[in-house]
Order: C-alpha cells, then structure tokens, then sequence
C-alpha cells in the first residue's frame, strides 16, 4: 500500500479552499495568469464578503450595511460607490463600470480588463490596474506585479539614482586603488630601506 | 601509543594547520601570492559570500530598528517598514536578495573548492568550517524566512519543523524521541507561535550572527595562513601578489555585486515572484492560500522529498553531510579531473532540482 507522505497531509490540512465572492472572475485570473489569487483582490477580507470577520457582511454595523445597499444600488458607472465590502480597486470596478455590467461580465470575465479605465494605476507601480487584473497580481499593492514590469517601470524611475549610485561605485573603486597601491608601495619601500639597511650594517 | 606521544601528534596536527610562525602581517599579506588560471574565479566566490554577509549585517541592523518580533506586530511593523520608512522597502529588498546570493555564493563557493580540490592538507580545518558556514547559512534562511509572520512563512515553517518530528519514527529506541524533543524545543510551544517567533528571533540575529563570525575568524584565518590552494594539476604559469592585487580585485567584484544588488532592491520587489496571498497576514483560523513551499535553496530537497519516501531522502541527508564533513579524507586520493566532474554533476543537479523542480514534481505526480 503507498504511504502518503506526511508533509502532503500537512500542506492538505492547512490548505483549505476559500469560497470565493465571484468564482467566475476568480477561475478566469488564475486559468489566465497562472498566479493563485484569493478575494482580497478586490474585497477587505481575503476570505471574501461572506461571515463575520473585518470587512465581511456581518461584521458591518448598521451605517456601514446602509452604505452597502446604496453601493449595491450603483447599477450605472460613475456613482461613487463606496462599499464596505469591497476594497479601493472593487470600489474602483463598480464606480467605472457600473453593478449591472459587472453583473453581466460574469459570463464573460476576460472582457472586464478591455472595459476598465486604460490609465488607472491606483499603487503607481507603473503597470495598468487592468493589466494588474489579467496578470494576477494585486492593483493595490506596490511590490506585487509581473517582476520584468516592475523593473522596466523602476529602471525608467530611479535612473537616476542608479547612476548615482554606478558614479560613487566607480569613484570610489578608484581611490581605493590608489590608496591601496600607495600603501602597498610604501611597505614595501620600507622594507626595502630595512634590507638596505641590514646590508650595510650587518 | 603513550600520552606524550599522542600530545605530541595533536601539537603536531595543530601547528600544521595553524603555523604560529605564519601569524604576522608579512606572511599572510605581504608575501602572499594567488595562482592565475582557467579556474581563478574560483577564489572570488568565497570574498564575494562575505560581502554579501557584511550587507545583511549591515541592512539586517536597519531593519532591526523597526521590526517587532511578536506575533501580534511582526507583520504590521514589515509592512510598516516598507510603506512608511523612508528607504525601508530599499532595504529591506537589499536584505531579501542578498540572502538569496549569499546561499547562491556559498554553494558555488563549495563547489568550486571541492572541484579544485582546495581541502587537501594542510586545509582540512578550511574546507569543514566551510561546511559549517554553509549550514549557519541555511539556518539563517530557515530563521529569517519565518520572521514577516506572513502565510508563506508560518506555514513553510510549520512543514519544515514537521519534517525534523518524522525523523523519529526512523530512529531505534529511545533515539526515536529525540527528533520530537528537537522539534519542540525550537518551537517552543504545541503550535508554531509567539515562542517559535522569540527563539528564530534569537537565532537569527544573535546566535547564528555569533556562530558565523567565529567559524569565518577560524576560515579566513586558515585561508591566510596557507593561502590560495594550486586549483589545477599543471602549475601555474603566472602567480599574482594577494595585495594589492588580488584584493584590488576582489573589490571590484564587491563593487560590481554592490551595484547589482541596489538595482536589484530598487527596481524588483523580491516579492514580487510569488502570488500576493501568500503574503498576507498569518490567520491561524483563515483559510491557507496555495503554493506554500519552502524558499527557493530547498528545493533540492524539497520536491524529492515531496516525491521520494521520507527515510530515502533523510538517509540521503545523513550520507551527505557525512560526505562532506569527511571529504578530505575520502577524496585524498582522488584525482582533480574526477573531483570536477563531480562538481559539475552536483551544480547540474542543484539548477535542475531549483529551476524545474516543480515541473519534475508534477510530472510524478500529476
């Protein structure tokens, strides 16, 4: 009979699934980006809108479950809403594309990158919010994005810095040369005035 | 054989390996000469692993003004340090990737002194403080990666401390609780908690930085003394002097990793390669995010470990360390040629396991 390793057991007993709020946006990311994502990308609580914890439906009080009717009520776009639920970016979704279409992309979940705003970067790290979307990585976080992205977009940033830095290295590099050589040389000069030295006093 | 006889070869086998009269600045600067051939780049590996130390001295101290080591504030005061320090995230990235290249450098490091076979005698007490540093090097990965108090890091510890516990079930007799007792005695508690926190706390900045600094006074000592190993069968045809030379050198390489490591901390979050779940706070009653698994220098055990029975793999271990330990004597009399290719197989087997090792896991497995 095969052994299950008991590592395998341990990863299968702490590994327990969320439910996620919108499982068909949640399939289509991670199918497109190969990246695991969980609801925190665009809710409070990572393990989505449903239970009692922080940012889940029932731990909201009654002015916060107010706030939430009113954004559940933002069908059309641009209502500002602001839900308690959902984080700056599923705020973010709602308010550019309205509940009723985001209702209807469900069966379409690719197609939400092609409707968000093409210039919003709501963590400024150079890469799109729906590019971010497609990619898996989280819109809200600045060190999370595709790394050969996040190095482009540094690069393009800190440029400056960096031949900064390349300058003091180089600058540095050479006068430690010339400190060392100058050490070294006046070692072995007095070593050589030592022997000089022992020759004609023996 | 008498006491004073058996005295006498211990003063002997010492003054061999430590020669007092070596002990002065002329010999082990002035006068020191380092080889030049097809392998010199072997000897900056082992300068370069220091460098990469003195950083995470340096960016570790940073960091320590900052973080909170309790369960309750590790995680905020990273995040803090990241978000809100200014050049928090800088260095803190500085000390992530440093880590990395520091176990990428001492294994190379390894490699390259076994391929050149730069154990031999007199250098036996080099080559095991050198296997005694790649060890200190790794427990300063297993400490460190716990300290952030995120998903990836409880969790990968949780399996990585499970992992000494299953030893016992190999062991005869009483032997077999000792690994239970290990186990608990690093963690502390019945779970991994704010005592696991406290003591990988203390290992990893006061126990293993103190470990380390003696093992490297004694290396670095025994390098001096005995200087460069040849590295090759055919004698050099060109020897240069250590100073200041070679040291010239190997600071230019310090440089050029200097150089790499800023660009490196400024423009990629080390984080950035894994999937942010993992980086959430630890919640021991949320749900796990997938992909938790060690840091990437484990997975040549990890993933045959993951695919292999466990008693394979833990002999493997028990095997190799005794290998290592007791290289210069098994391969005293093996020829450099054969001591390469050794070597290279190793490196092969260590990109392979890192780089697909996943790939290979789910080939298996499905």
């Amino acid at each position: 009979m095969m052994r299950t390793s008991p590592i395998i057991l341990l990863v299968l007993f702490v590994a327990t699934p969320a439910l996620h709020a919108n499982p068909e946006f949640h399939r289509f990311i991670v199918k497109n980006s190969g990246r695991s994502v969980d609801c925190a990308l665009c809710h409070v609580n990572r393990d989505g809108p449903e239970g009692t914890g922080p940012g889940q439906v029932g731990h909201l009080t009654p002015a916060e479950l107010e706030k939430l009717g009113r954004a559940r009520a933002a069908l059309a776009p641009g209502m500002k809403p602001e839900s308690p639920i959902l984080n700056l970016f599923g705020n973010h979704i709602i308010n550019s594309i309205g509940k009723q279409k985001f209702a209807e992309l469900r069966l379409a979940p690719e197609q939400l990158a092609k409707t968000l705003p093409k210039d919003s970067d709501l963590d400024h790290d150079g890469i799109p919010d729906a590019q971010e979307y497609l990619d898996g990585t989280h819109p809200l976080m600045k060190s999370d994005g595709r790394p050969w992205l996040l190095f482009k977009n540094n690069l393009r940033t800190n440029l400056l810095q960096i031949l900064l830095a390349t300058g003091a290295t180089v600058i540095g590099l050479f006068g430690l040369r010339h400190l060392l050589n100058g050490f070294a040389i006046a070692v072995n000069t007095d070593e050589n005035d030592e022997d000089e030295n022992k020759e004609q006093h023996p | 054989m008498s006491v004073k006889e058996a005295i006498k070869n211990v003063e002997s086998y010492v003054g061999e390996r430590f020669p007092v009269e070596k002990m002065n600045y002329a010999s082990m600067v002035q006068k020191k000469e380092v080889p030049v051939h097809q392998l010199s780049w072997g000897y900056y590996i082992g300068g370069l692993a220091l460098f990469l130390f003195i950083v995470q001295i340096f960016t570790g101290l940073m960091l320590l003004f900052y973080y909170q080591p309790t369960v309750s504030d590790a995680h905020a005061s990273v995040e803090y340090i990241t978000e809100h320090v200014p050049g928090g995230a800088l260095v803190r990235n500085i000390h992530s990737w440093a880590s990395s290249m520091m176990i990428a450098a001492v294994m190379i490091h390894l490699l390259t002194t076994f391929a050149m076979k730069a154990f031999a005698r007199p250098r036996e007490i080099t080559w095991i403080t050198g296997v005694v540093l790649l060890g200190v090097t790794f427990m300063f990965g297993f400490t460190g990666y716990l300290l952030p108090w995120h998903q990836i890091a409880v969790n990968a510890t949780k399996i990585g401390l499970q992992t000494i516990e299953e030893i016992g079930q190999y062991l005869p007799g009483e032997l077999a609780t000792w690994p239970r007792a290990i186990k608990e005695t690093i963690q502390g508690e019945a779970s991994v908690g704010q005592a696991t926190l406290s003591r990988f706390f203390a290992l990893h900045v006061i126990i293993l930085p103190l470990s380390i600094a003696a093992m490297l006074g004694i290396h670095l000592l025994s390098v001096q003394l005995h200087g460069m190993s040849a590295g090759v069968d055919e004698a050099p045809k060109r020897k240069e002097k250590f100073f200041p030379t070679f040291f010239l050198k190997d600071l230019k390489v310090w440089g050029v990793a200097f150089l790499v490591l800023f660009i490196l901390g400024l423009c990629v979050p080390f984080e950035s390669f894994f999937a942010y779940p993992l980086f959430s706070p630890f919640d021991p009653k949320g749900s796990t995010p997938d992909g938790i698994k060690p840091e990437w220098y484990f997975f040549w055990v990890y993933y045959p470990l993951e695919l292999l029975p466990f008693w394979m793999i833990m002999l493997g271990q028990v095997v190799l360390g005794a290998v290592l330990v007791a290289t210069p004597w098994i391969f005293q009399n093996t020829n450099r040629r054969a001591m390469r290719l050794l070597a290279v197989a190793a490196g092969i087997y260590l990109i392979v396991m890192t780089l697909f090792g996943e790939n290979i896991y789910h080939l298996f497995k499905g």
